[in-house]
Formats: structure tokens, C-alpha cells, sequence
């Protein structure tokens, strides 16, 4: 059994691929940095903010073996004021987290590097429920891959067997997500990334369309979809107001 | 009444075009599209000031958006309506990688950046961002790419008109489908349905009164149309 995952050497990423070492796969993991710690997955350097690298990768993992599990997790962010943040970190933040997922699941699919039974994962955003005032570049690059997934669910489905997740995980306790929060947000409540692996890898084996690790990120996401305005209105008290910098990954 | 100033990009066909020749009896109207200027064939009205600008390169396009905005010397805008688009139709939910990051780039990165650049125009006037989106945003199995965009744009109005409440409205208008010949463009063959298509110039009726109303989100369908929704409304 394969497992393809990229963002694996950190966070969310690197959770997911020690759960699906444990469960016997062979795991490549694609990330612009060697994975933190050591580990068994196989580490491919790709940045995939650039298209030309991710034409290669494409390249590279379409003259492999097929994989039973693709887990599109990778993502980075910018977060500050739309208008002071960079016009590249914009770009960036959307290549990174949707055009490259999109053009690589395409890619993969029709090379027939996913295996017919197999799982794809895409991890989105809580986000996509809430809206994210302070990134909302972020918001716009996970609530299109939200919209993709959907979209290729029943085609993926009828023709290849290939059953479509989409994670919409809630901040979570990594570097990457203390990093992009207002410097005095409480770190303490939010999730450990393993469990959130541990969820989301449960929802993907019952093929489940959307998976909301935890019980407080589905009532968010029901909140998020009965009160739309209040949501995003809290979001913004509770993120924006209190952002005191601009960061972009 | 004032005399507005509006920037309408993809305005040489389509609804943008219907909406340009509509606005531009009352209002001064900048519109940018792709096409060298003597290659719009289409009814363009002569008050309309032609920018060409494609935005396959968001980059590029905004600069030269900038650039055209100063040269007229328009130091500030009442209207920004960023409506260009494109969209191509699949079989399989599988779309060509080129034709994916052209959609991509076309309807969202560039539409970011050149919201982002329009900021210090709009927010001389507390002036009103207008994002055309389409019913397609929630998800559509012929149109993957095509959605994704229009869901990302439905997200980027969401965040960016909280993050702008009080300085710009920022709104995001969902139209259903229009006669247009996009749908033809983009490799589908509507058939029949094509009949109960709302017509442009009723389509840039809508979009006036929801740009005036300044609400967001707002989806302009068939429902809103049969409810009167292109002959109630305040002009801008």
C-alpha cells in the first residue's frame, strides 16, 4: 500500500504520514523542507508555489507506482491586512494551497496514479464555514479547494472508484498556526495535530465526503453555515482586530 | 445625481459589455479586456474608455490597469465591478492542467490583486468592490475549475468585505446562467435550457440594482428575475 502526502514534514502533514506508517503504507511525502524529525516516509523536496517544480513532481510520481491513499494537505498562509500584505505572498498563498492540489489530483488521476478503490484527501479550512478576516487570500485558496473537491466527487466516484474527503480542521496546535495567530491567542485549546490526523484518516476509510475533526470544529461549522454574518463578524473580533503584524509564509 | 466613476474589467462581451454600455449613458466607464481594440466586434459604446489587459498575467495586469487609471487622470473610483471570467467544461471531472491554471489565474489571482490595487481608489470615496461570481460557486461536476474559482471568489468577498466594513463595500453577485455564449465558449451545448437563460441586458439591470443596494452576498437567478428583480431596483 502507497501514501502520497504532501506538507508532510511538519504539523498536520507530518501527523498524518506517522499514522499511515503505522498502518503498514509506504509513504512519500512532498514538502519544500526535510521533514523535522527523522522518520520512514520518503521525503521529495518541492516547493509548489512554483509551477515548474510541480510539473516535475508531476512528472516524477506519473512514472511511479500507483497510490491507495493521496492526501493533499500542504498549505501556507498570509495573514494581516489584505491591502498591506504582498501581492507575491497572495499569489503564493493560492498556488500553494489550491492550484498546485488541483493541478496535481488532475494530473495523478489521469496518469492512473491513483489506484481505483483509492482515497483522496483534501485538507481545507474550518475556514471555509467561518470566513477569515486577516487572510482572506487563505480563505479564498482553501474555499476553492473545498468547492474542487465537491465538484469532482460523483464523477471520481462513477468512473474510478476513487472516493473524495475534504478536512476542514480547526486551528490546530503547530508552529505554523501559533505563527499566523494574533500573539495573544491561547494556544492551549487548540487541537493536537495527531488527533486531527487520527480523525480525518477514520472519516477518509469510511469515505466520507466532508470530515470535521472534533466536536467543537462541527458545531463552528454549523454555526458557520446557519449564521453565516455572525461568524465571520466574530472572526474578525477575535483574529483581525488583534493581528499586530503582517506574516507571510 | 453624481457622476460616477467605474472601472469594469472583462467588459467587452458578455454581461461586463452590457453592463458597460448601461452604465456608461450616466457615468464615466473604464472597461479592460484581452482583445486589441479593433478586434471588438460586439455593440461598444462610444463613451466607454478601452484598456487592454489581459489577465492571464495578474501581474502584469494590474500594473497596467495602474498605469491607465493615472494617465486618465482618475485619482479615484466609485465603482469597481472585476467581472472577467472563463470557463471550460469537462467530461470525466478532469480537467487539462493549462486550461486549470488559466481559469485560475484569470478569475482568481489576478481578480485578488487587482482588488487589493484599487484600495486606495476606492477607499477615497468609501466606494463599492463589485465581484462577479456565478451560481456555479457551490460546486459544479462539468465545471470543476470553473467553481472552484467562483468558490474562491465567493470566499474572498466574504473575509475581505469584513476586513473593509466602513472604508469599502466589498459584495459578491452570483448570476445564473446568461445568454451569453459563454457556455459555448467554454465546450458545453446548453440545448433547450438555453431558453429560460436570462438575457444580458436584463442581467446588467440586476447587477446595477444589487451594486447600489451594496449587499453581499446576492445571487441574481432565474427566481430573482421572475420576482421582478431587473425592473425594481435603484439605479446607481
Amino acid at each position: 500500500m502507497r501514501a502520497l502526502v504532501t506538507g508532510g514534514s511538519a504539523g498536520l502533514g507530518r501527523a498524518l504520514c506517522d499514522a499511515l506508517l503505522d498502518d503498514g503504507f509506504d509513504v512519500i511525502s512532498v514538502d519544500r523542507e526535510a521533514p523535522s524529525q527523522k522518520t520512514e516516509a520518503k521525503h521529495i523536496a518541492c516547493d509548489l508555489s512554483d509551477r515548474m517544480t510541480v510539473d516535475n513532481l508531476l512528472d516524477k510520481l506519473e512514472a511511479d507506482e500507483a497510490f491507495d491513499v493521496v492526501i493533499f494537505n500542504a498549505g501556507i498562509s498570509a495573514t494581516g491586512k489584505f491591502e498591506d500584505i504582498e501581492p507575491e505572498d497572495h499569489l503564493r498563498v493560492f498556488e500553494t494551497n489550491a492550484s498546485a492540489p488541483m493541478v496535481c489530483c488532475a494530473g495523478l488521476i489521469k496518469a492512473g496514479k491513483i489506484a481505483e478503490e483509492g482515497h483522496i484527501v483534501f485538507v481545507a479550512s474550518l475556514s471555509h464555514f467561518t470566513g477569515y478576516p486577516g487572510a482572506s487570500s487563505y480563505a479564498a485558496s482553501k474555499d476553492a479547494l473545498a468547492i474542487y473537491a465537491k465538484s469532482i466527487l460523483k464523477p471520481l466516484k462513477n468512473k474510478h472508484k476513487i472516493s473524495v474527503t475534504t478536512a476542514f480542521p480547526g486551528p490546530l496546535k503547530t508552529e505554523h498556526a501559533a505563527r499566523h495567530a494574533p500573539s495573544e491567542a491561547d494556544q492551549e485549546r487548540r487541537m493536537q495535530p495527531e488527533e486531527a490526523a487520527r480523525l480525518i484518516l477514520a472519516d477518509m476509510r469510511k469515505r466520507k465526503a466532508k470530515s470535521l475533526p472534533g466536536g467543537t470544529t462541527a458545531l463552528l461549522a454549523m454555526a458557520g453555515q446557519l449564521a453565516p454574518k455572525p461568524l465571520t463578524f466574530a472572526m474578525k473580533q477575535i483574529i483581525y482586530k488583534k493581528l499586530d503584524r503582517t506574516v507571510a509564509d | 445625481m453624481i457622476r460616477r466613476k467605474i472601472l469594469i474589467t472583462g467588459g467587452t462581451t458578455g454581461i461586463g459589455l452590457a453592463l458597460a454600455n448601461r452604465l456608461s449613458v450616466r457615468h464615466d466607464v473604464i472597461v479592460t479586456g484581452s482583445r486589441a481594440h479593433e478586434d471588438i466586434t460586439e455593440a461598444f459604446s462610444p463613451n466607454l474608455v478601452y484598456v487592454r489587459a489581459s489577465q492571464s498575467d495578474p501581474a502584469r495586469a494590474v500594473k497596467t490597469i495602474a498605469q491607465q487609471l493615472l494617465k486618465h487622470e482618475w485619482p479615484r473610483l466609485d465603482n469597481v465591478v472585476l467581472n472577467a471570467g472563463v470557463g471550460f467544461a469537462v467530461e470525466d471531472g478532469l480537467d487539462e492542467v493549462a486550461k486549470m491554471r488559466r481559469t485560475l489565474d484569470i478569475n482568481v489571482s489576478s481578480t485578488m490583486l487587482i482588488a487589493r490595487a484599487m484600495y486606495p481608489w476606492l477607499s477615497k470615496t468609501k466606494g463599492t468592490l463589485t465581484i462577479i461570481g456565478s451560481v456555479a460557486h457551490k460546486g459544479h461536476k462539468r465545471f470543476p475549475s470553473y467553481a472552484a474559482s467562483k468558490g474562491a471568489l465567493n470566499g474572498l468577498a466574504r473575509s475581505l468585505r469584513s476586513e473593509w466594513a466602513g472604508e469599502v463595500a466589498v459584495q459578491v453577485l452570483h448570476p445564473g446562467p446568461v445568454k451569453t455564449g459563454m457556455h459555448e465558449k467554454a465546450g458545453l451545448n446548453p440545448g433547450w435550457v438555453s431558453e429560460f437563460f436570462i438575457r444580458t441586458e436584463p442581467m446588467a439591470r440586476m447587477i446595477e440594482y444589487s451594486m447600489s443596494s451594496r449587499r453581499s452576498p446576492i445571487t441574481l437567478s432565474w427566481s430573482r428575475y421572475i420576482g421582478g428583480g431587473s425592473i425594481t431596483g435603484r439605479r446607481l
